[in-house]
């Protein structure tokens, strides 16, 4: 979800109605959150990433990872601290380091963490943005807000492009002496102009895409009428539901 | 004839959070009509406020950018500002200079229907006038791509088709041109000509492709817009073209000749939001570049010109082949450092608020360059390229943010250089002047257009790159 939107590709999740995913989206990530083992959630991990790399492959399957790998690294570091009683697991001198309650509790949230990233992307990177919109209005949801929601997916990458352009234009200004070599202090000071740039880019463009709405109609009074349709397959969507209610519920039985 | 678009008196003052200082106006006495079925030329240098113009005309300034607004306006009849931006939806199609701006959609056909869908337009009809508008500009196979993935010249077809299929009675586009191969101008000049709607176009530059075509020509030149003649229109638009732009001094002879090659390379860059579409691929048999030569690089709207820049550059990898730099394998990193490539958008090389820090942060990224030395050589700079240290680029026209990224790359003084579409947005006499500057030191330029006579007129050499084959052929052709 983090790195990018629609991926072509083949399988049983691009098959899947958009709506019977969602449906199962939601009810894998409240299970996420219930009081279930966490060897449990790890398993759901285990099976979102099997299911992207059968996706999109191993490369792609590994983006979110990178992604927030950042965040991970913080929770790693910080969650021990907040856990001071228990089992002590490391400790140097008169300093607590790690007890057993930290590990067990930096785990659950990195199971979870993982868990919601990866099933998140996977409906994202398996179903055309047009498709999960018109899935968000079947489910009630009004057409701006269903727009709102398009309009952040389209411009998360559109911003990552961005990013990734600005990027290679510092790159072509580096020097000689400097290529090849760059230390992380030098790394980390490149990105705050990166970032920065980035950023200006996208608050620009906030403007323009208010001004394109508007000017292609955004804001008329008569109603809507729909290019795109979710097929309506009758019996069929009914079965999809089913299951989508069923994994989750049969995973949370296992797990508990 | 009733008048599709009627303007009096019209001005214009941007406004910024916090000014104490009135800015000066960028448009002072705009007046002209233009009768229903007509269509309209008006000239103007960068800068001179005809993206302005044509949003103050979609009446979307002063609405979304602060300023005062003088005058009125009127479109098929109806004062402007009785009205909202969606209210023009089926009346005035704009068609902006950068398609980005523009573009809103996650797939080529949502782009097109959205502004179908807002008409309400029953959905069946909307169905095929999407598949015979995407037909049209050739973006068929397109349907479900995301126009994140097309290049700029896509892109901007995309733009087109979208104005096409809702086919407004008015439209008013900014440099629509830009970035189209001859045979997607001449399409669109056909459009431009075909039923009975009126249009207004606006250019930085006189093409061939214009003479005697348009019903009436504007110059567009210090926020007043003047009517003549076509030749009258043309020759005070060359004159003030070419005032704007001093003579450069001449070129200097470099003291070592250096060159850069490349063979049997094949570059591979597949879309990622449809596997049915094959995936792009460029073969380069043979290309070489020596320091003091401008080589042309020509091809049709997705060819890939900019994907062999970015390899050629160390920017993106290539499946097989080679490059090389006198004589030796080129590694990535070293193409990086020798090889300056002007984006297409120069925003993606401008990121600081002021112009001298934009230039001195190149020079702070080469130790070779001694500190007291950077105030002289940014003051040079600015100088050569007629920028003002103290100026921000982001409150910059688009024809100076591209003087700011040439300038940015003087500074770099690489031996080669790529600038992609350099002649979009600026005059003619604008791109001869910034790769003359390039030139100074004996670089070698390629550059990158779909203007044949602009290429005839400059390069030396030509590359075209056709049906996934780069070869070398006569200069213009």
């Amino acid at each position: 979800m983090t790195t990018s939107t629609f991926i072509a590709g083949k399988g049983v999740l691009y098959r899947t109605d958009a709506r019977a995913k969602l449906l199962a989206l939601i009810l894998l990530c409240v299970l996420v959150f219930l009081p279930v083992s966490t060897g449990g959630i790890w398993i759901l991990f285990g099976m979102a990433w099997v299911l992207a790399y059968h996706a999109t492959g191993f490369r792609q399957a590994m983006q979110p990872v990178k992604s927030i790998l950042f965040m991970l690294i913080i929770m790693t570091l910080f969650t021990p601290f907040t856990y001071r009683e228990g089992t002590v697991v490391l400790q140097l001198g008169s300093h607590l380091m790690l007890t057993r309650e930290a590990l067990e509790n930096l785990s659950i949230l990195m199971a979870r963490f993982l868990s919601i990233t990866y099933l998140c992307t996977l409906y994202v990177w398996t179903t055309p943005m047009a498709d999960i919109n018109l899935a968000l209005r079947w489910y009630g949801l009004s057409y701006r807000a269903a727009l709102v929601l398009t309009l952040a997916f389209r411009f998360i990458p559109f911003i990552a492009d961005s990013f990734a352009m600005i990027q290679d234009s510092h790159a072509l200004r580096t020097s000689a002496i400097h290529a090849g070599k760059k230390t992380w202090k030098r790394k980390i000071a490149d990105v705050v102009p990166t970032v920065t740039a980035a950023l200006v880019f996208a608050l620009k463009s906030i403007p323009y895409l208010a001004m394109s709405l508007e000017h292609r109609g955004l804001g008329r009074l008569q109603k809507r009428t729909s290019f795109r349709h979710l097929p309506a397959r009758g019996g069929f969507l009914f079965t999809q539901m089913v299951v989508s209610v069923m994994i989750p519920t049969v995973l949370w039985v296992l797990f508990t | 004839m009733r008048a599709m678009l009627e303007l009096h008196h019209v001005g214009f003052t941007y406004r910024s959070y916090g000014d104490t200082q009135p800015h000066e106006p960028v448009l002072r006495e705009i007046s002209c009509v233009v009768p229903r079925g007509k269509r309209v030329l008006i000239l103007g240098l960068p800068d001179s406020g005809k993206s302005t113009l044509t949003r103050i005309i979609g009446n979307l300034i002063p609405r979304f950018v602060e300023g005062e607004l003088s005058g009125s306006i009127t479109i098929d009849g109806v004062p402007l500002h009785a009205g909202k931006p969606w209210d023009l939806t089926d009346t005035c199609t704009l068609v902006a200079q950068n398609p980005q701006e523009q573009l809103l959609m996650t797939t080529c056909g949502d782009e097109v229907a959205f502004p179908l869908e807002s008409l309400g337009i029953p959905r069946e009809v909307m169905v095929k006038r999407i598949q015979q508008t995407l037909a049209r500009w050739k973006l068929t196979d397109m349907m479900d791509v995301n126009p994140q993935e097309l290049s700029g010249g896509e892109r901007k077809r995309l733009l087109l088709a979208t104005a096409d299929a809702v086919d407004a009675p008015l439209w008013v586009m900014d440099e629509p041109f830009d970035d189209l191969d001859p045979a997607w101008r001449s399409v669109l000049l056909h459009r431009i000509f075909s039923g009975d709607r009126t249009v207004v176009v606006c250019a930085s530059r006189y093409m061939d492709e214009f003479r005697g075509v348009f019903d009436s020509c504007y110059f567009l030149h210090d926020g007043i817009l003047h009517h003549g003649s076509e030749e009258e229109i043309v020759l005070a638009f060359d004159q003030a073209a070419q005032a704007h732009v001093p003579v450069v001094e001449s070129t200097q002879e470099s003291d070592q000749s250096s060159k850069l090659s490349a063979e049997d390379l094949v570059i591979v860059h597949p879309r990622r939001s449809v596997s049915s579409a094959v995936p792009f691929s460029l073969s380069v048999p043979r290309f070489s570049l020596t320091t003091g030569e401008v080589v042309a690089l020509v091809g049709p709207n997705g060819s890939g010109k900019s994907t062999f820049s970015r390899v050629l550059c160390g920017l993106d990898p290539y499946v097989s082949g080679s490059i090389g730099i006198d004589g030796n394998h080129g590694s990535r990193e070293q193409l990086r450092t020798s090889v300056g490539y002007l984006f297409q958008n120069p925003d993606f090389g401008i990121f600081l608020p002021t112009i001298a820090e934009e230039l001195i942060w190149s020079l702070q990224h080469n130790p070779a360059v001694p500190v007291h030395q950077h105030r002289a050589i940014i003051e040079e700079t600015a100088r050569l390229f007629r920028l003002r240290l103290e100026d921000n680029p982001a409150t910059m026209s688009y024809g100076a943010r591209k003087y700011l990224q040439a300038a940015v790359y003087y500074i770099l003084d690489r031996p080669f250089y790529i600038i992609d579409e350099l002649d979009s947005g600026v005059t003619y006499a604008a791109a001869f002047e910034i790769v003359s500057l390039l030139r100074q030191r004996g670089a070698a330029v390629v550059l990158i257009t779909h203007d044949h006579t602009f290429a005839k007129n400059i390069a030396q050499r030509q590359y075209t790159i056709d049906e996934g084959k780069l070869y070398e052929q006569e200069v213009g052709l």
